[in-house]
């Protein structure tokens, strides 16, 4: 209490330059989140959504995002796909969005900055409304694993393979998880720990019942693998988090890239998944005077890049690059960190990055 | 200049009462209002100087202070804990009243000065509420969704009450409306709007900003007390507005000079153009808008004289309404109530 009124007299004295005070006024024209839903994320090739194409799983989302928000589909005015494998996904993003309700006069884009996609999404639409060129937009995201096509058809031209960093492009994850576990000295020891801490925590949310406000039930057809037959299911639970997972489980599983390394397996790193997620944005003023629940406050985003061979460790540049951006210390500001953990070994690295930093 | 030491405790709020000549009130905090407790001074301006005749001690900090207008020995004060009390000082110790509402710290109270049966109080936790002081609880709760720092009721109608706040606007309520989903609101003005066409052409100043300008704080706003749609409001960037409430645009006149925030504007019930202000860059600036003179002489709005004595925060003035027009309270963080002459800084 005593550090907030502290806080609130030193953003007197540096207008606009003291993070906290000046990012949590709420002004008319804040870009607002009025509501964020997701499907329930399945495992790539062999999980609920297997069979589903990427055009369904983004037409339901983008019908249920009408349909919870009850917003008049009219005045939605824009609609952004983020996703990396698809390369077609303008077609999707547009055709899905007109058979789920949208109108005409609405537009559609698609992004890809590969895993964050979803992310450039939500910062494209953000940015349309911040600078007046839309009033209320949906940024979505959506990939199917399970379809294929994320992987480069041919190499680069010769001319672009000279230069090593573009070179580092074609290398898998995989490879790259290895590059990062190695560089930072991240053992196989500390990535399974990390991992099983990761485990437990996604296991004790999913029986809490965490994630059921945000996962809106999907109803679709899975082929039988033995018999082929199909069947009609509605899945409703993520796929993803392994019950009872320890170290010690996660220690005795065989390295899963042994021709780039011995750290990352499949125990440590993220599954291959098919799924989608969805908000709604607009301004404050909007959301108020339609009426819609305001759940949270778009504040800005950046982008920094890092070395492609070891790709992982993005978090630990744009973090910093973006509090600084807005004052913010990530000692006394931040409560809740939620990163992309991708694989264990950036995972870890984050982690020793913000561990330092609290 | 008549000086009182409000020992321990750092000054936030300093008002003469509307009674007696000679009594001010002073709302004091500890710890410069971050931690601690806070103390209601009652002073009384004498031959010998300013003697305090009783203080009241508080659980938490006092941010502001109103005299009733109805019982000349009482006065109600805004606290840290989200408490609004009622002092009688005919008595000791003890609040007759404390209104726990209010969920986070309460920064200003304002008594309503024509009808004078109820008063309001505004908080960081986005509401104003009006009181009347004889019912348990508030009247109505207006809401505004973000850190209000300044409330008060019109000096000219019973029904209009004006606050200004955080997210840079200020916000007009007219208590006659029906209920309703806009709870009363009736005008918002941005407080960072560009000022559009000078009031005074010949006399516009090029020297003084005149936007955009960037949403910023607002941490204090008066009623003009002659002109009846003319409100000052001023915040952190600085800068003393002026408004025509009818008008709904930009502002009139733009004063600017003081180095950090103003904390405090108050008008002068005896001229219609003068205002005070009192700020963290330790001054108190006086301040005509130009609006008196029907051929200004030398520039319209401008800075008349400023007063230098306290060494830290100036956090309240008020004018005192007899006597001799032009003397004033004010108070800060220096742990100072200083009594003085307006006229005695003015600059030639």
């Amino acid at each position: 209490m005593a550090s907030e009124r502290l806080s609130s007299i030193l953003s007197h004295l540096t207008p606009g330059k003291s993070g906290l005070s000046a990012i949590t006024q709420k002004n008319p024209d804040d870009v607002v989140i009025t509501l964020a839903i997701r499907t329930p994320l399945t495992k790539g090739f062999k999980g609920g959504l297997k069979d589903t194409p990427l055009d369904f799983i983004v037409y339901t989302l983008l019908k249920q995002v009408l349909d919870k928000s009850r917003i008049d589909p009219q005045l939605i005015e824009d609609v952004c796909l983020g996703n990396v494998s698809n390369g077609k996904a303008a077609y999707i993003a547009r055709a899905a969005s007109l058979a789920a309700g949208y109108p005409t006069t609405a537009g559609a884009s698609s992004v890809n900055r590969f895993c964050s996609s979803g992310l450039k999404a939500v910062q494209d639409v953000a940015n349309q409304i911040m600078s007046g060129s839309i009033d209320i937009g949906v940024a979505i995201g959506a990939e199917s694993m399970s379809e294929g096509g994320d992987r480069l058809e041919k190499p680069f031209h010769d001319e672009i393979l000279k230069d090593p960093n573009a070179a580092d492009c074609q290398q898998p994850m995989g490879q790259t998880s290895e590059n990062v576990g190695k560089d930072f000295e991240i053992s196989r020891e500390a990535q399974d720990r990390f991992a099983a801490e990761s485990y437990q925590r996604a296991e004790r949310a999913q029986k809490a019942g965490w994630f059921d406000d945000e996962i809106v039930p999907f109803k679709t057809k899975v082929k039988d693998p033995k018999t082929g037959e199909l069947k009609e299911v509605t899945l409703t639970k993520d796929e993803g988090p392994r019950y009872g997972t320890t170290f010690e489980s996660l220690n005795k599983i065989r390295p899963a890239f042994p021709q780039y390394g011995d750290r990352s397996t499949g125990g440590n790193s993220s599954q291959v998944t098919d799924g989608a997620a969805a908000v709604l944005l607009m301004r404050r003023s909007r959301a108020h005077s339609l009426n819609q629940p305001i759940l949270a406050k778009y504040v800005g985003s950046t982008i920094a890049g890092v070395a492609p061979r070891i790709m992982g460790i993005g978090p630990s540049l744009a973090i910093p690059k973006l509090l600084s951006k807005y004052n913010l210390n990530l000692q006394n500001d931040i409560d809740i960190i939620e990163l992309n953990e991708a694989f264990a070994s950036m995972g870890g690295m984050a982690g020793l990055f913000v561990n330092e930093q609290l | 200049m008549l000086e009182y030491r409000t020992q321990g405790f750092n000054g936030y709020a300093v008002k003469y009462s509307p009674y007696f000549d000679s009594k001010i009130a002073a709302a004091t905090s500890q710890h410069y209002g971050l931690v601690g407790n806070g103390r209601l001074y009652i002073l009384n301006l004498t031959p010998n100087g300013i003697v305090a005749e009783k203080w009241f001690d508080t659980q938490d900090s006092l941010y502001d202070l109103a005299w009733s207008e109805l019982h000349g020995n009482q006065c109600v004060v805004a606290t840290g804990d989200g408490s609004v009390k009622l002092f009688d000082i005919g008595l000791d110790e003890f609040p007759i009243r404390s209104w726990k509402e209010h969920n986070r710290e309460v920064f200003a109270v304002h008594w309503n000065l024509v009808a004078k049966d109820t008063f309001c109080s505004s908080s960081w936790d986005g509401t104003i509420k009006v009181w009347s002081p004889t019912r348990e609880t508030s009247l109505f709760t207006l809401p505004t969704h973000t850190c209000t720092y300044s409330a008060s009721f019109s000096p000219h109608h019973p029904a209009l009450l004006s606050a200004v706040s955080s997210d840079s606007h200020l916000r007009l309520f007219d208590l006659r409306t029906p209920p309703s989903a806009s709870n009363h609101l009736v005008l918002t003005i941005p407080l960072h709007a560009a000022r559009t066409a000078p009031s005074n052409p010949t006399n516009f100043n090029v020297n003084t900003p005149s936007g955009p300008f960037p949403p910023n704080e607002a941490l204090t706003h008066d009623w003009n007390k002659y002109r009846s749609n003319i409100v000052a409001a001023a915040g952190v960037d600085r800068l003393i507005r002026t408004f025509d409430i009818r008008s709904g645009g930009g502002p009139l006149e733009i004063l600017a000079g003081h180095d950090y925030a103003v904390r405090r504007v108050a008008w002068s019930p005896h001229l219609s153009d003068t205002l005070l202000s009192a700020s963290y860059d330790m001054t108190c600036r006086v301040w005509t808008d130009g609006s008196a003179k029907a051929v200004p002489e030398e520039g319209g709005a401008r800075e008349l004289g400023r007063m230098g004595v306290h060494t830290e925060f100036v956090c309240g003035v008020d004018w005192c309404l007899f006597g001799a027009e032009g003397w004033a309270a004010s108070t800060g963080w220096d742990e100072r109530v200083c009594v003085w002459d307006v006229r005695e800084f003015m600059r030639p």
